[in-house]
């Protein structure tokens, strides 16, 4: 199997120390319900977590509550072994990339890259070789004179992550510092992140809305809502296996289709569709179950849907093309509030089904995933 | 309406404005070069003499010295009060920031007559007019919300996070201060002391009501000419104004022109 390559068995996982240790972090502004809800989790040493959640779901005051700008109402966050409740932010050992960047305006970038230095009272010559160290990892060599707004949107990203990085902090903290950039540079400058991560293993915590990037960058994600975690896992076992509907719907794209749990499956009127339930789901409550779009099968006839265990007469109702695939909307008369959202993917052929066109869909039972759903 | 009638109406208004407002300038400086021995605009002849008289005229010489010293003692009064309150305001969270902000505005909304008198009764139970530099101070205070305004839209300007990511660096508070948020309002201090510098080189009813013969500023000893007789030499100084007002907005372009690379985007 795939799997065992990127998932760490048990053993190997409790064999690295931790390098971050949250407990029982509540914050709470005093209005309505608290940002963020007894949070508590452990970030191994030398990997990357990504905390992702959509805005206002408590992860970027998560963020700063670790930094150190803000205080919990209550739980306690332990750095390398040592509670940091009582240390004011510059007595943290923590390098940070702000969504902003907040690059000093007034200094060029080798001078943002050493003030952190010259606030630890680095003496001059160190400061300088590591300066220029730093900017080189980053790729930055030759532009360290340059004042920030001389500077590329991608080059004020390297000098913001060589200004957290040069004093060796235990831990690296960026709050969403790629959303504002265009995709190309986003998925660019999110390679660069994680190639300037291992090369220096340093610990990561990384905030984003992006599930994408959260997939692709991290070893380990947190998803957020609502100020609470809503599961905690490897990026592969945060896809394959959610825990709730808020996973199943904020990471990748799924239709979902109401109905009534029960032994069998999920019955949905007179429909009974086999799928895995997740051990919170009660038999007879009503629930949701996920198929994700690239598990759901399209063709003109039977013969494309070969082995699946569910099978539907449909109708094309729209027909997006995003170039290395299209996406088909179908509706099936048989169940017909559920608009199935159906990956298409043929390298090889350009036969498109026009809006309209009869076919006939599919999946295989165990890739519906059934959750607690509270009408 | 067409474009070009908009065209035709929008160049006339340019052209008023500029003409109205260059006028007395052109004027004043047309003056100041005449050759004959009264006021005249357009001059009759040229000649600098005029200017000579005002150089050697020991009177005026002394009241632009003492000008400079009001000027001098506003900004250093002014600078390091203005600029920690227009920081405080717009990057704190303070309470009664409102109340505050009024407070500090107070000086606007008396009008100068009434705080060039109270300012007189005070200086006068304390003693120390007859000098040169309670101008200064009381000029500092009557003008004080242009400096608060102009260093608080360079600190608003600037990203939020700064001081955070100063902290997050390693800084403390009194470093933040030094090293990241005044530097980072520097071009906002430059335009309010320029312009502190200015209005108290120019300020005449304050000047008129806290001086005496042994203490008058320059705009001062205008009016006392003035009103004795009206001589082209008078011209000459106003052009002398123009001229320290050229330079601090010359000054400002060169330091504060910056202003646009200085923010962080």
């Amino acid at each position: 199997m795939f799997m065992s390559d990127l998932q760490l068995d048990s053993a190997s996982r409790a064999e690295r120390s931790v390098a971050v240790s949250v407990r029982g972090v509540t914050m709470d502004f005093g209005s309505g319900s608290p940002a963020v809800k007894d949070a508590s989790f452990d970030v191994e040493t030398g990997s990357f977590l990504t905390i992702l959640g959509p805005s206002g779901s408590g992860k970027t005051t998560l963020l700063r509550m670790i930094a150190g700008f803000q205080k919990p109402t209550q739980g306690t966050i332990t750095i390398a072994g040592k509670p940091v409740d009582a240390d004011p932010p510059n007595r943290r050992s923590i390098g940070m990339v702000f969504q902003k960047l907040a690059l000093f305006p007034h200094m060029t970038a080798a001078e943002n890259v050493a003030f952190p230095l010259k606030m630890r009272r680095t003496n001059p010559a160190e400061i300088s070789g590591k300066v220029e160290k730093f900017l080189n990892l980053v790729k930055l060599d030759g532009y360290a004179e340059r004042r920030p707004h001389e500077l590329s949107g991608g080059q004020q990203q390297r000098v913001a992550i060589a200004r957290a990085l040069v004093f060796e902090p235990e831990l690296l903290l960026l709050d969403e510092p790629l959303a504002a950039l265009d995709r190309k540079l986003r998925e660019e400058m999110q390679l660069e992140f994680r190639r300037i991560q291992k090369e220096l293993g340093v610990t990561t915590i990384n905030v984003t809305h992006d599930q994408r990037e959260a997939l692709v960058v991290s070893d380990d994600i947190i998803v957020m809502d609502q100020g609470l975690i809503q599961q905690h896992d490897r990026p592969v076992g945060l896809y394959r296996a959610p825990n709730n509907l808020f996973v199943a719907s904020f990471i990748g794209v799924s239709t979902f289709i109401d109905g009534t749990l029960t032994a069998d499956g999920l019955k949905v009127g007179d429909l009974l569709l086999p799928g895995s339930a997740t051990p919170e789901a009660t038999l007879g409550a009503p629930a949701r179950g996920a198929v994700r779009a690239e598990q759901l099968r399209i063709g003109a006839g039977p013969e494309a849907l070969a082995g699946c265990e569910i099978e539907m007469d449909g109708k094309v109702e729209d027909v997006i093309f995003e170039g290395e695939r299209l996406i088909y909307v179908v509706g099936c008369e048989r169940a017909p509030d559920i608009k199935f959202q159906i990956y298409h993917h043929d390298p090889h052929s350009f036969d498109i089904f026009e809006i309209g066109s009869p076919v006939r869909i599919g999946w295989h039972g165990k890739d519906m995933k059934i959750f607690n759903h509270d009408a | 309406m067409t474009s070009s009638s908009q065209k035709l109406i929008f160049w006339t208004l340019v052209g008023i404005s500029i003409i109205t407002l260059s006028m007395p300038t052109i004027i004043v400086l047309g003056a100041s070069v005449t050759s004959g021995n009264i006021i005249a605009f357009p001059p009759d002849g040229f000649s600098l003499k005029w200017y000579e008289k005002i150089a050697m005229a020991r009177e005026l010489r002394l009241a632009l010295w003492r000008s400079l010293i009001v000027s001098t003692v506003c900004v250093i009064v002014s600078l390091p009060v203005g600029t920690v309150a227009g920081i405080a305001l717009t990057r704190y969270r303070l309470k009664f920031v409102n109340l505050i902000n009024i407070y500090l505005l107070l000086p606007f909304t008396v009008p100068l007559i009434g705080s060039g008198i109270g300012m007189m009764l005070v200086f006068g139970e304390w003693g120390i007019l007859g000098n040169v530099w309670p101008v200064g101070v009381a000029c500092a205070v009557i003008n004080l919300p242009f400096v608060i305004w102009s260093v608080s839209s360079s600190a608003a300007a600037l990203d939020r996070d700064l001081e955070l990511a100063a902290e997050n660096c390693g800084a403390g508070r009194m470093e933040t201060f030094w090293y990241v948020t005044l530097p980072a309002v520097m071009p906002g201090v430059i335009t309010g002391g320029l312009l502190m510098f200015v209005l108290a080189m120019t300020e005449f009813l304050v000047s008129l009501l806290l001086t005496d013969a042994r203490t008058v500023t320059l705009p001062v000893q205008i009016y006392n000419n003035i009103r004795s007789i009206i001589t082209p030499d008078l011209a000459a100084i106003s052009v002398v104004f123009v001229v320290i007002a050229l330079i601090a907005v010359w000054l400002l372009d060169r330091l504060v022109g910056l202003e646009i690379f200085l923010k962080s985007k």
